[in-house]
């Protein structure tokens, strides 16, 4: 079981590190910003105990937070995205059997599952995000459209890793 | 009371995402307040430690770049030396000098992180109150504008890009000196929105905006950018036009901060003009 919180926290930081050290720096046009560092909440095992889900999720947009000189966007979307997790997997998953220890992967819970839940998530974080960041409707299609853009990218990243450290076969 | 805990022991996953939501919410609101708390200078200090690391890093790459812009800096400098002026007399006179006082006193920094592609965009620089560093002062780079700095630790700070939505600068046509204000809609870090333009004003492209010296926080002359593209408004009293920046926000490595010596003297004599009316 300690091997588990400690890949966790370890991947905690690596993202944290990630985001802030290298994607943050990253130039794709005015409107896209990749915020990958949501992977660790889409990878917290199925049996997380909801607090625990609620609570990191919270630390992590914080964490991101002080980095980006942006206090509580970050969080809010977090919290955001963390609350939502349950309920799309409730409603996702078909009587799929989770194995205790697993992590929401697209080796074990196939394309289909694991589409659905990569982007109803990151949609949820980056409406959020992005909404809050702006607070005001008068740029509400330039932002919807940045949100899109983004998530796209976030997405592609998050499954570029699945097929790199989770391969087919392992 | 024993249904009332069993109440929130059964829905404690919505009650903790409330308090959690509106614990990050109050953060976010009081953003105003939150720019020179605890947690402000706890950002600076623990952000600031370890992107100075990565900065130290990928200063090498932009060496190139910052050396040359330095070039130009010095060769502009000596061209105010007493050397490079023709001397039409042959007499000198020292004295001490009390016509000119010193305003603005420029402090060196060094950008260890900065980001042009969101709505809102921060530098942190690596100076601090132990250098000199004061809240609110303004961030240049030669004869070009930067930013405003909204929160200083000991070692950091953190400034306020122009490219934020909450800047707005006091400007000014350089031709007849006609005031105006500077935001930027978000989108490309290149351009910015001038508002507020009079009427009577003739626009055209290529006027260059110049800092009015209005605001505190830039001294006067120093250049925003030039006009890139104008409307002319039918039914206001203003017309609006697009600005071409011309810092290049994306390539800033070294800035100065500008502290102004006699801020203080101008806070006092606002206060106290406040305070009469």
């Amino acid at each position: 079981m300690g091997i588990v919180y400690l890949k966790n926290i370890g991947r905690f930081f690596f993202l944290v590190f990630f985001q802030v050290l290298i994607l943050n720096n990253i130039q794709l046009g005015g409107y896209i910003n990749p915020y990958f560092y949501v992977y660790f909440i889409l990878l917290l095992p199925f049996e997380t105990p909801r607090w625990l889900l609620l609570i990191s999720s919270f630390l992590l947009g914080l964490t991101i937070d002080l980095f980006m000189n942006t206090p509580g966007v970050n969080a809010a979307a977090c919290v955001l995205m963390a609350f939502a997790r349950p309920f799309i997997i409730t409603s996702i998953s078909t009587g799929t059997e989770f194995q205790i220890g697993h992590s929401p992967s697209l080796r074990n819970q196939g394309v289909k599952w694991f589409g659905y839940y990569t982007v109803i998530l990151v949609l949820i974080h980056h409406f959020g995000l992005f909404y809050l960041e702006i607070f005001r409707f008068s740029e509400f299609f330039s932002t919807f459209f940045r949100v899109v853009l983004s998530s796209i990218f976030t997405l592609l990243l998050v499954w570029i890793s699945e097929y790199l450290f989770y391969p087919k076969g392992q | 009371m024993r249904y009332l805990l069993y109440f929130f022991r059964k829905h404690y996953f919505y009650f903790l995402f409330l308090f959690l939501e509106v614990l990050s919410l109050v953060l976010l609101f009081n953003f105003n307040e939150y720019q020179n708390s605890a947690l402000s200078r706890l950002s600076a200090n623990v952000a600031g430690s370890v992107l100075n690391l990565s900065s130290d890093i990928s200063e090498y790459f932009s060496l190139k770049r910052t050396n040359k812009i330095l070039a130009e800096d010095n060769a502009n400098l000596h061209s105010y030396l007493r050397d490079a002026f023709y001397q039409t007399d042959t007499h000198s006179y020292y004295h001490k000098d009390t016509l000119y006082k010193l305003e603005y006193k420029y402090i060196s920094a060094k950008v260890i992180s900065n980001s042009t592609n969101k709505r809102n965009n921060f530098l942190m620089l690596n100076k601090g109150t132990l250098h000199g560093i004061e809240n609110h002062s303004g961030v240049i780079i030669g004869n070009r504008i930067v930013g405003q700095i909204v929160s200083v630790s000991q070692h950091f700070c953190w400034v306020m890009s122009i490219l934020n939505k909450d800047t707005k600068i006091s400007g000014k046509f350089r031709k007849n000196g006609q005031l105006v204000n500077i935001e930027w809609g978000g989108g490309t870090y290149r351009r910015g929105e001038v508002k507020e333009i009079p009427k009577h004003v003739v626009i055209e492209k290529g006027d260059t905006i110049i800092t009015s010296g209005n605001s505190d926080v830039f001294p006067e002359g120093l250049i925003i950018g030039t006009i890139d593209d104008y409307t002319i408004a039918q039914d206001e009293n203003f017309n609006n036009a697009t600005l071409l920046f011309s810092t290049d926000f994306n390539s800033l490595s070294y800035v100065e901060v500008v502290i102004d010596m006699m801020r203080q003297e101008k806070d006092a004599l606002k206060a106290s003009f406040k305070s009469s009316n």
